[in-house]
């Protein structure tokens, strides 16, 4: 009984309170990521997905990945997107940010309604992206056209280099939103009497910046980069609308790439390998946020 | 103050657990269907209602409304017919198809009956959740190609739903506005696409997407010079690419054509913006609603060697798991003779069935040259590794459309992804 | 900030010109798609292109309630259900989840942190046939239940790692305060930090249901009927079946877009009020 008490006595308590959401968690996903890693060590294809009896091949699958042009290809096409992504919605949003700060007249109604592009379904926004992209009736080139920066129609979608940056585009653009709300809310949490003494001190605009805004903000700029490297490296929709993978397979994503390999050339357990590629690459950066956010705290 | 809060918290909770309870009583009312007679659970869940009936359900992807008012039709007059079974259809978007079947096979939660891409047929049969049909329907009649598609060793694990295959459409007031004759051969399609091509124009336009779809349309190319699926690193393989990269090359084809599904390629056609498309018959009923002033026809391909086609269409599949005796009986009423010609003059098919097929239209049917093209199709596979087969073959003429491979590249590379796969 | 103070009326209206011109420039590919949606396919493939339709054409958007068995209006009420269900399942897991986190210095967290993060590190398709198997045996499938317990695994992490930010910046005193008043640990969560995170969580709310309103993978595989799936189905049938016919394809974008952006243009007032309001006054 007193051992009991103790243990609700102290920090404990706070499992408590975390507890409903990780089993939740647990139950459904827990799983899965379970029966995902044992797929990915067997040899599962069509012949024995219902039937048969499922070998085990230890790392098979993993070092055929390695010899698999699509693979690799697939791997950096996921790295530099995610990256290309990150950096400019975050840029981009952390300038919108700032700038709704200020209060003017026009601030609070026009930064709502640039959400918008959050809400839209990923399905609808590579839809609408792809008319813009469109080679014939794209008005990106009608604008490049006007401009005199070309001269003949570019093929956005059906090359691979302009094809990922089409790619990009899109997915920036599904982003401001998202960087720039979380900033806006993390900037509400700084204490205004902070800006005030800093502008006594004699502190410039740049200085406060550096000083007070960005090392009060670190938290929700970890938490948007991190959030947003996962959610982006696992980038499906998107692509699979817009481009499919292709042209010749340039804008293949690992989470595409998987996906072809498990429900349409029916290669499960090589399905699953990418998948766990995807998985640990993300756990890297996932251990490296927490020791990021709870560095210098006490236990 | 504090409590209020407190109660709202708990509401919130109980709301919750009131969410979870839900699908529990859920369950435990469709517990009893699924102890019923009948194949599958979950849908009985909600058709149960409908009598005493054991309920056969059946997958298919066509998204042709016209396709699926059709087999609607068919059903109705199926439950009209007797009391024994209700069948009902689930539409399930192509591009999930194989999802919804590959995940359906380990949940072990299929239809009875399964409408599939012929090309498809032998990798599910090689997962081992189609019923072996051998005997029960009598498929004597119908092209050796499309029962090949759904026998594997020598058994039968499927029907001919319908067949189909592709043939050159041609816009005939734009050839006769170019004073140009309808070609035969490849160097005259060449030729023809070239005078046909204008600033608005395209010549020809076939779909060349990265996927089976793409496959469908290159395989008449390909075979067309002698090559095989099987067997491209050739000269005849190359030739074949070469002459693809060459329409794009010359402009007479557009590279669009790598993000065109055979449906746009129609659209475009009817547009006027293609003066002549390679397609297949089920696109004549809407193109007639659509474009009712258009002037076209069909012809051959045009060969290289020698003439040639690919067999497309879709099976019928009985799943083992399911209600069997009830999935065959609906099959024996639609493969009847009566109801297949009504089915295939619907959908703008060609029946499977050769007696059938060769009284399903006059001659001045613009079905009629499908009729003849069809003797000159053949199927793809059948082999349960097709789709990666498909996927070498495809990623080939991607390339050399996009440029970034010379068809000699494309080749030697395809061939080596199917040997590892074939051999 | 240091422009807390009212801006002086020139650079108000400078800023109010640069904010709609941003305006003008994020949301074009929306103007796009809206007056795409009202021409005809002939106007869209007109060269210069037109930027408003010379010749209105609203066939696209009836052919849209014709289409089949396909009902625009009632796919839209189940992506509402699913969306709202799952918000509700996230916000009510992770507000708690998230405190605990943030509060509390227990030996696990660093573990139960990277375990909520593990669980986004995956793929959809591969949790695919697993999350199916699981809800074949709850007798779920082909249900929207499914769908719900499926996009609030989205929803759920993404909030707690959100939260627990917020929650840790409310300062300790105020919990102090609210033991002096006699509250225990539970009750002063619920009744001096939860409205005090107000702000928060509304964003959770928000990322959740919008999460789960884009949703394509989970209703499409785990929901079959027709008359059941959620509006972004809709899209996909859709697109399978006008390919690049455009005018149909945006008027089913705008369809989709109006209703959901209208609401939350309407409930703006009390998201970026709470937002900016200043959570926290030091």
């Amino acid at each position: 009984m007193a051992k009991i008490k103790k243990f609700f006595r102290y920090e404990n308590v706070g499992m408590l309170f975390v507890l409903p959401a990780f089993l939740y968690m647990l139950a459904f996903v827990g799983y899965p990521i379970i029966h995902n890693i044992i797929l990915s060590f067997q040899d599962v294809s069509a012949g024995n997905l219902v039937k048969g009896t499922r070998n085990f091949v230890l790392f098979d699958n993993y070092l055929e990945l390695f010899g698999d042009s699509v693979f690799t290809t697939s791997l950096w096409n996921t790295l530099r997107f995610t990256v290309s992504c990150l950096v400019f919605q975050f840029i981009v949003g952390f300038a919108l940010a700032l700038f709704f700060s200020k209060r003017f007249s026009f601030a609070k109604p026009v930064r709502g309604i640039l959400l918008v592009p959050w809400m839209i379904p990923i399905t609808v926004t590579a839809l609408m992206f792809k008319l813009l992209f469109a080679t014939d009736i794209g008005i990106i080139n009608f604008l490049l056209r006007s401009l005199h920066l070309i001269d003949k129609n570019i093929e956005w979608l059906t090359t691979p280099g302009t094809a990922m940056f089409a790619l990009i585009c899109a997915n920036v653009w599904i982003g401001i939103p998202f960087n720039m709300i979380l900033i806006s809310t993390g900037l509400t949490t700084i204490p205004k009497e902070l800006y005030e003494s800093a502008s006594i001190d004699g502190a410039g605009k740049v200085q406060t910046f550096w000083r007070i805004t960005l090392p009060l903000l670190k938290p929700t700029i970890e938490s948007v980069l991190i959030l947003g490297f996962i959610y982006t490296f696992k980038v499906y929709d998107l692509v699979y609308v817009m481009t499919s993978g292709g042209p010749v397979n340039a804008t293949h994503m690992l989470s595409t790439y998987s996906y072809k390999l498990s429900f349409e050339m029916f290669k499960y357990s090589k399905g699953s390998a990418v998948a766990n590629v995807l998985l640990v690459i993300l756990l890297f950066v996932g251990v490296f946020y927490i020791r990021a956010t709870t560095e210098g705290e006490k236990e | 103050m504090k409590k209020r809060k407190l109660a709202a918290l708990l509401t919130a909770v109980a709301m919750m657990t009131g969410i979870l309870s839900g699908c529990g009583s859920k369950g435990a009312e469709s517990a009893p269907a699924k102890d019923a007679p009948v194949a599958d659970g979950a849908f009985a869940e909600q058709e149960s209602a409908a009598g005493d009936a054991q309920l056969i359900t059946i997958w298919y992807y066509w998204e042709n409304e016209g396709h699926q008012a059709t087999l609607d039709q068919l059903i109705q007059e199926y439950n009209g017919s007797q009391d024994q079974y209700a069948v009902t259809a689930k539409y399930v978007p192509f591009a999930d198809f194989k999802k919804q079947l590959s995940i359906g096979a380990s949940a072990d939660e299929l239809p009875d009956i399964a409408i599939l891409d012929s090309p498809d047929h032998a990798s599910y049969v090689d997962m081992g959740i189609f019923e072996d049909l051998t005997g029960k329907f009598n498929v004597d009649n119908y092209y050796e190609g499309t029962v090949n598609s759904c026998t594997v060793d020598g058994k039968l694990y499927g029907v001919p739903f319908g067949a189909n295959c592709l043939a050159l459409y041609y816009n005939e007031d734009m050839l006769t506005a170019r004073g140009v004759n309808v070609p035969t051969t490849w160097a005259e399609l060449k030729e023809t696409a070239k005078a046909l091509t204008t600033d608005s124009v395209s010549g020809l336009a076939f779909c060349s997407v990265q996927n089976e779809e793409g496959t469908f349309n290159f395989a008449p190319w390909l075979w067309s010079t002698g090559a095989t699926s099987y067997d491209i690193d050739n000269e005849n393989g190359v030739r074949a690419l070469a002459f693809v990269q060459e329409l794009i090359n010359e402009g007479v084809m557009s590279k669009e054509c790598i993000n065109w599904t055979q449906g746009d390629v129609m659209n475009q056609f009817i547009a006027g913006n293609v003066a002549m498309m390679v397609n297949g018959p089920w696109q004549i009923p809407t193109m007639q609603s659509e474009a009712p002033g258009l002037n076209w026809k069909v012809t051959l391909i045009p060969k290289d060697t020698q003439y040639a086609s690919v067999l497309g269409g879709e099976n019928y599949a009985v799943v083992n798991g399911g209600n069997v005796d009830g999935a065959l009986d609906f099959l024996t009423f639609a493969t009847s003779e009566e109801k297949v010609k009504f089915m295939m003059n619907q959908f703008g098919y060609i029946s499977a069935d050769k007696t059938i097929a060769e009284s399903q239209f006059a001659e001045d049917s613009p079905y009629y040259p499908f009729v003849e093209e069809l003797n000159y199709a053949m199927p793809r596979g059948p082999l349960a590794e097709w789709p990666s087969v498909s996927d070498a073959i495809s990623l080939a003429f991607n390339q050399v459309i996009t440029g970034t491979a010379t068809p000699e590249e494309a080749a030697a590379q395809a061939q080596a992804t199917i040997d590892g796969i074939v051999n | 900030m240091d422009e807390e103070k009212r801006l002086s009326r020139k650079k108000n209206i400078l800023f109010s010109v640069i904010a709609v011109a941003l305006f003008c420039v994020l949301l074009f590919p929306l103007y796009w798609a809206l007056i795409t949606s009202l021409k005809t396919e002939q106007e869209i493939f007109q060269n210069p292109p037109t930027f408003y339709p010379h010749i209105l054409n609203t066939k696209s958007y009836a052919a849209q309630v014709e289409t089949g068995d396909f009902n625009m209006f009632r796919s839209f009420a189940n992506s509402f259900l699913i969306s709202t269900g799952a918000t509700l399942i996230a916000v009510l897991l992770a507000v708690p989840a998230s405190y605990g986190i943030a509060k509390y210095r227990f030996k696990a967290r660093k573990v139960l942190l990277l375990s909520f993060l593990v669980t986004q590190m995956l793929p959809v398709s591969v949790l695919l046939t697993p999350m199916f198997i699981m809800f074949k045996n709850m007798h779920v499938y082909n249900t929207w239940v499914a769908a719900v317990l499926a996009d609030a695994t989205i929803g759920i992490p993404f909030s707690v790692l959100i939260l627990k930010n917020y929650f840790a910046s409310i300062p300790k005193d105020l919990e102090e305060a609210a033991y002096l008043d006699g509250c225990n640990k539970f009750t002063a969560f619920v009744r001096i930090l939860i409205p005090i995170a107000k702000p928060g969580v509304m964003v959770c709310a928000i990322f959740s249901f919008l999460y789960a309103w884009g949703d394509l993978a989970y209703g499409m595989t785990f929901i079959l009927d027709q008359e059941k799936r959620p509006i972004t189905a809709g899209i996909f049938n859709f697109m399978g079946q006008y390919g690049t016919k455009w005018s149909y394809l945006t008027a089913f974008a705008v369809v989709t877009i109006i209703p959901v952006a209208l609401i939350f243009i309407f409930m703006q007032k009390y998201i970026v009020s709470g937002m900016t309001s200043g959570a926290v006054k030091g």
